[in-house]
């Protein structure tokens, strides 16, 4: 008995020492991760960029804290106006091609696990092999493509492609073998719905977790891609906000939309492919 | 029962029917460029938004002129050995991290509080701005951090240990920083995607094991690993497409210099085809050599993770047992 308890005793001890090792290493990380970003809202708000004349001609700039708390106007004067621009074309090829990308994912994984085809598993195998071959490889090719067509500074070229994305399928298709039972559908179909009203309104809803993983994740490939734009957007009327923009403001523009988007989708992602599992 | 095949078959062209945008899409967008830039690479095509590709032999030139002449420079070596130097050295520790975290975090036993702070603290470099602008902050306060302890321990290692200045130069280098920075920036990933693997797990599974008295490091090899096996696939193909494809973090450094220090491949393929003399030809057999990286690597993690050798096993016995009915009859 008293062997028990002393085993006992050493493994509750054990648990503590891990449990306390893993605060301080998860915390010192945090910190060391965060540090950066708390220096970035610093340099922005509370120091301030001035020219300044020197001896004869010479102008230099001098980086000095600010003594006072920064105006309306000063806030103004940290964006250029091509910010704005680049903001703008950054938010239409990212909100459309992560709305393309996500939907046309699920209703591929969804073919994929809900009807018996007979090239259904020679797909989900090419799916699998083409996820593992990124498309920046081939990118003289869709350059070349688009110097034929003409398609250069069009956004068409970023938005398009992002529909067929096998690494998104992939993650979807995971999510729906957890999750996906044959009777929703069935009675459905009973109740007279049709194939592509079933897909919309009972198995988008089912598949919110991985939606929103996903969502998140592609937001922000899209949202800070940089390979694509620097090759094929040259003229600065269509660059997105990557590749243009002042220093100080285009970093907060870059910030604040994925902030925004993970406040309103975290809730879900945070057990996101948990939920699937418990229920099969 | 023939009946509701029937009516199974009558649902089937609906598979069919929702792939067409994805396949024609990527036929489009993805195979045709792929196999355009396989034409070009046995092609000559220099000068900026040439379009018109003269097949190499049909110019009296060998054919794999394009190879040979990127496979002998020296910055193609570098490249190629920068790129897996970055990969490998950013990936082993990011991942020891990330999975001796998750595997604490969802540990029953120890009931860790707060993980969505933590989950949103670790992903908040990638995002925050992707990487384009969090990569040049977290690069320029490394390198103030770098440098400051670099220099600290120099001054402190001239008192003896034997450790000179030059030890330490590897931790102040551009390539140092440049392998914190991509564990910093992809840390978070490998550690949503790990818990979200983990938390998948039914809870009897843990149960079980526990009362077996299985120790934690048995539980993590024996059942968490290969329950999450689907997971880590997805993980290690993530993974591996962020790192030999590594491009952003090092080229913040500028363009690469004499000692070409944070040269990758990408960097290398860009250089050749959108810069100085824009020779497309060149740059797609550098493409095409690091897809045949990609092939080789994902065969491997084929093999490793996701086939099944108890299916394989079990596919094997059943036909020798059929060939042994065979001869009996």
């Amino acid at each position: 008995m008293s062997t028990n308890e002393l085993t006992l005793t050493a493994e509750k001890k054990r648990t503590i020492a891990l449990k306390i090792t893993t605060y301080v290493v998860s915390i010192l990380l945090a910190m060391l991760i965060l540090s950066p970003f708390i220096l970035m809202l610093y340099q922005t708000f509370g120091e301030e960029i001035k020219m300044v004349n020197g001896a004869g001609d010479n102008r230099y700039l001098e980086i000095k804290p600010r003594d006072h708390i920064i105006t309306w106007k000063e806030f103004k004067g940290l964006f250029s106006e091509g910010d704005f621009i680049g903001f703008k074309n950054s938010m239409i090829v990212t909100c459309i091609s992560t709305f393309l990308n996500i939907y046309f994912s699920a209703i591929t994984a969804y073919a994929i696990t809900a009807y018996e085809w007979k090239l259904r598993a020679a797909f989900e195998k090419f799916i699998i092999v083409a996820m593992m071959v990124p498309a920046t490889v081939s990118t003289i090719g869709f350059v070349q493509m688009c110097y034929k067509y003409h398609l250069i500074n069009n956004l068409i070229m970023l938005i398009i492609p992002a529909l067929a994305t096998p690494m998104t399928v992939f993650f979807m298709r995971m999510y729906l073998k957890a999750t996906f039972s044959r009777d929703i559908v069935e009675s459905a179909r009973i109740d007279g719905a049709g194939e592509f009203r079933i897909f919309n309104q009972i198995i988008l809803p089912l598949m919110k977790p991985a939606i929103a993983t996903q969502t998140i994740f592609c937001f922000v490939a899209s949202w800070s891609n940089e390979w694509v734009p620097r090759i094929i957007l040259i003229e600065g009327e269509s660059r997105t906000l990557p590749i243009m923009g002042s220093y100080q403001g285009s970093q907060l523009l870059m910030a604040i939309p994925p902030l925004i988007l993970y406040l309103f989708l975290s809730k879900y992602i945070v057990e996101g492919i948990a939920l699937g599992s418990v229920k099969a | 029962m023939r009946n509701k095949n029937h009516i199974e078959r009558h649902y089937t062209k609906w598979g069919y029917f929702f792939i067409i945008p994805f396949v024609v899409v990527f036929l489009a967008f993805n195979f045709w460029p792929l196999a355009s830039t396989l034409y070009y690479a046995f092609c000559d095509l220099k000068h900026a938004g040439n379009t018109h590709p003269d097949f190499l032999p049909s110019i009296g030139k060998p054919l794999f002129k394009n190879f040979t002449e990127v496979l002998k420079a020296k910055y193609f070596h570098s490249a190629l050995k920068n790129s897996f130097f970055f990969f490998l050295a950013s990936t082993i520790p990011e991942w020891l991290l990330a999975f001796w975290l998750a595997a604490m975090m969802t540990d029953r036993r120890m009931r860790i509080k707060g993980r969505f702070i933590w989950k949103t603290a670790f992903f908040f470099p990638k995002l925050i701005a992707g990487t384009a602008l969090a990569g040049s902050l977290l690069i320029q306060f490394i390198s103030i951090v770098a440098n400051g302890t670099g220099y600290s321990v120099a001054a402190f290692a001239m008192n003896g240990f034997g450790i000179t200045a030059d030890d330490m130069k590897f931790f102040t280098s551009v390539q140092f920083i440049i392998i914190v920075v991509s564990i910093f920036m992809h840390f978070g990933i490998t550690f949503i995607y790990a818990v979200a693997g983990i938390t998948g797990i039914p809870v009897e599974t843990f149960e079980a094991a526990e009362i077996d008295g299985a120790t934690r490091t048995s539980i993590f090899f024996r059942i968490t690993l290969p329950c999450i096996k689907p997971m880590l696939f997805f993980i290690t193909v993530v993974s591996v497409v962020d790192g030999i494809g590594m491009y952003d973090l090092p080229s913040y450094f500028g363009s690469f210099d004499t000692t070409r220090s944070n040269l990758t491949l990408m960097m290398y393929m860009q250089n050749q085809a959108f810069q100085g003399s824009y020779a497309y030809d060149k740059a797609s057999a550098i493409s095409l050599i690091i897809l045949g990286i990609y092939i080789i690597l994902a065969v491997i993690i084929y093999f490793i993770l996701l086939r099944d050798k108890d299916e394989i096993q079990l596919k094997k016995l059943i036909r020798q047992e059929r060939r042994e009915l065979k001869k009996g009859i």
